[in-house]
């Protein structure tokens, strides 16, 4: 027996649709179009000819099935789709910059990279966590279209308390004035530690409190470079307007002196273990320095994710 | 010079829901789709088949329709009729149809605001 083109039809909508629905459905959808053809037929057609005519009317099977099932035909619907941009920019604006960041480390400090191959790992690494963010976020947001009840639901409530307030500018001025003071202390006391120190060794020379191998390496002056760039971002948060290259920017700069400093901590190469057995400090003292400086890298990370939700939120 | 496709989309803008509510006046007495389909086209209510199944079907999973099947014909046949849930929203969109309509008469009897 060869199907007919109605069985097909019927066989493509019922297959899109929920078992309990299909006996149901099938039978009123069969009669409808036998009605359809019926009328047609009636009224002179040829049999083929009013088939296929009364199909082409019902249109797309995918789509009937899914005015049955009360299936969206959308991946996001309004009522979601403001909170999916939202996420989506701001996991695009911090995540990928902050592995992009820390891949291009990476390689610069396995000692054999070429500025080409840690450009080029840098931006793969951007592309790859790029698709990743913007494929997985989309997936959530499809799967929570799709919830039961969800279309029901209309978007989150909003209301102008809801709008962001500015910080004074005075506020905001004294602020950036805290931050430079205390970057001109801090590297100050880094940069004159190898000749400043507390304690000295048997020559009458200062026993520096910082690993030597910051100096030797030079990742004593990226760190500073960062800190200072950090500043300049502040400046610019500052004095320039909010825009997506700024707003990157600042970020980057964040995440990359943070990442550096969790991972000195890390790799142990931040306290001089000369200075440490001098001054008569047990292994715990270096090991909780440690972890006080990566826990101070993880807050900053959080802090430069909210700060980039908050703003790119009062866009 | 009015572009047609606009026209014809502000115009199903309109229309939008108007639907409902000839279903639910004419289901008052119970029908099958084909025939219901058939006779909101008469009465120059234009929709389209793969729109109605599926409207019947939500109206009656909202409590607007109830449902008997008919096996008595030559094909079994799903009979609709609007319940008493239905009766009364059909009454609220008809007033509702109506207050707009005079406020539209209203409107155009008003003579425009002096400057």
């Amino acid at each position: 027996m060869t199907l007919t083109l109605t069985d097909r039809y019927v066989d493509a909508t019922l297959r899109r649709l929920p078992g309990r629905q299909r006996p149901d459905i099938e039978q009123e959808l069969r009669t409808s179009i036998a009605d359809a053809i019926e009328d047609r037929v009636e009224a002179g057609a040829a049999p083929e000819d009013a088939e296929r005519a009364v199909l082409t009317d019902l249109g797309d099977p995918a789509r009937l099935a899914a005015g049955y099932a009360d299936r969206p035909l959308h991946l996001v619907g309004p009522a979601a789709y403001l909170d999916y941009t939202r996420l989506l920019t701001t996991l695009l604006a911090t995540v990928v910059p902050a592995v992009a960041a820390y891949v291009g480390l990476m390689r610069a400090l396995s000692g054999d990279a070429t500025a080409a191959g840690i450009a080029a790992a840098t931006a793969g690494a951007a592309i790859t966590t790029a698709v990743h963010v913007a494929f997985w976020t989309t997936l959530v947001f499809a799967a929570i279209e799709r919830l039961p009840g969800r279309r029901a639901r209309v978007a989150r409530p909003w209301s102008p308390a809801a709008l962001p307030d500015r910080p004074s500018r005075r506020a905001r001025y004294a602020e950036l004035v805290t931050e430079t003071l205390l970057l001109i202390l801090i590297s100050t006391f880094i940069l004159l530690s190898p000749y400043v120190s507390a304690l000295s060794d048997a020559h009458g020379d200062p026993i520096p409190l910082f690993a030597p191998w910051l100096w030797d390496s030079g990742v004593v002056y990226l760190f500073i470079a960062l800190a200072v760039a950090n500043l300049a971002v502040s400046f610019a948060k500052y004095y320039l307007r909010w825009s997506v290259a700024r707003a990157l920017t600042g970020a980057l700069v964040q995440i990359a002196g943070a990442l550096v400093l969790v991972w000195l901590a890390v790799s142990d190469r931040v306290l001089n273990p000369q200075f440490a057995a001098a001054a008569g400090w047990g292994s715990d003292v270096t090991h909780w320095t440690n972890v006080g400086l990566v826990i101070a890298g993880a807050i900053t990370l959080v802090h430069t994710v909210l700060e980039s939700v908050t703003l790119s939120r009062r866009r | 010079m009015l572009d047609d496709e606009l026209i014809s989309a502000h115009l199903q803008e309109l229309r939008r829901g108007t639907v409902v509510l000839a279903c639910l006046l004419i289901l008052e007495r119970p029908n099958y789709g084909y025939a219901l389909l058939d006779r909101l086209e008469r009465g120059g209510f234009a929709v389209d088949a793969n729109t109605l199944y599926p409207l019947l079907r939500r109206l009656e999973k909202q409590g607007l329709l109830t449902s008997d099947w008919n096996t008595e014909e030559s094909r079994p046949r799903k009979f609709y009729k609007t319940s008493d849930d239905g009766l009364a929203l059909a009454e609220a969109l008809r007033r509702d149809w109506h207050q707009l309509d005079g406020s539209f008469k209203a409107l155009h009897a008003q003579p425009a605001d002096p400057e």
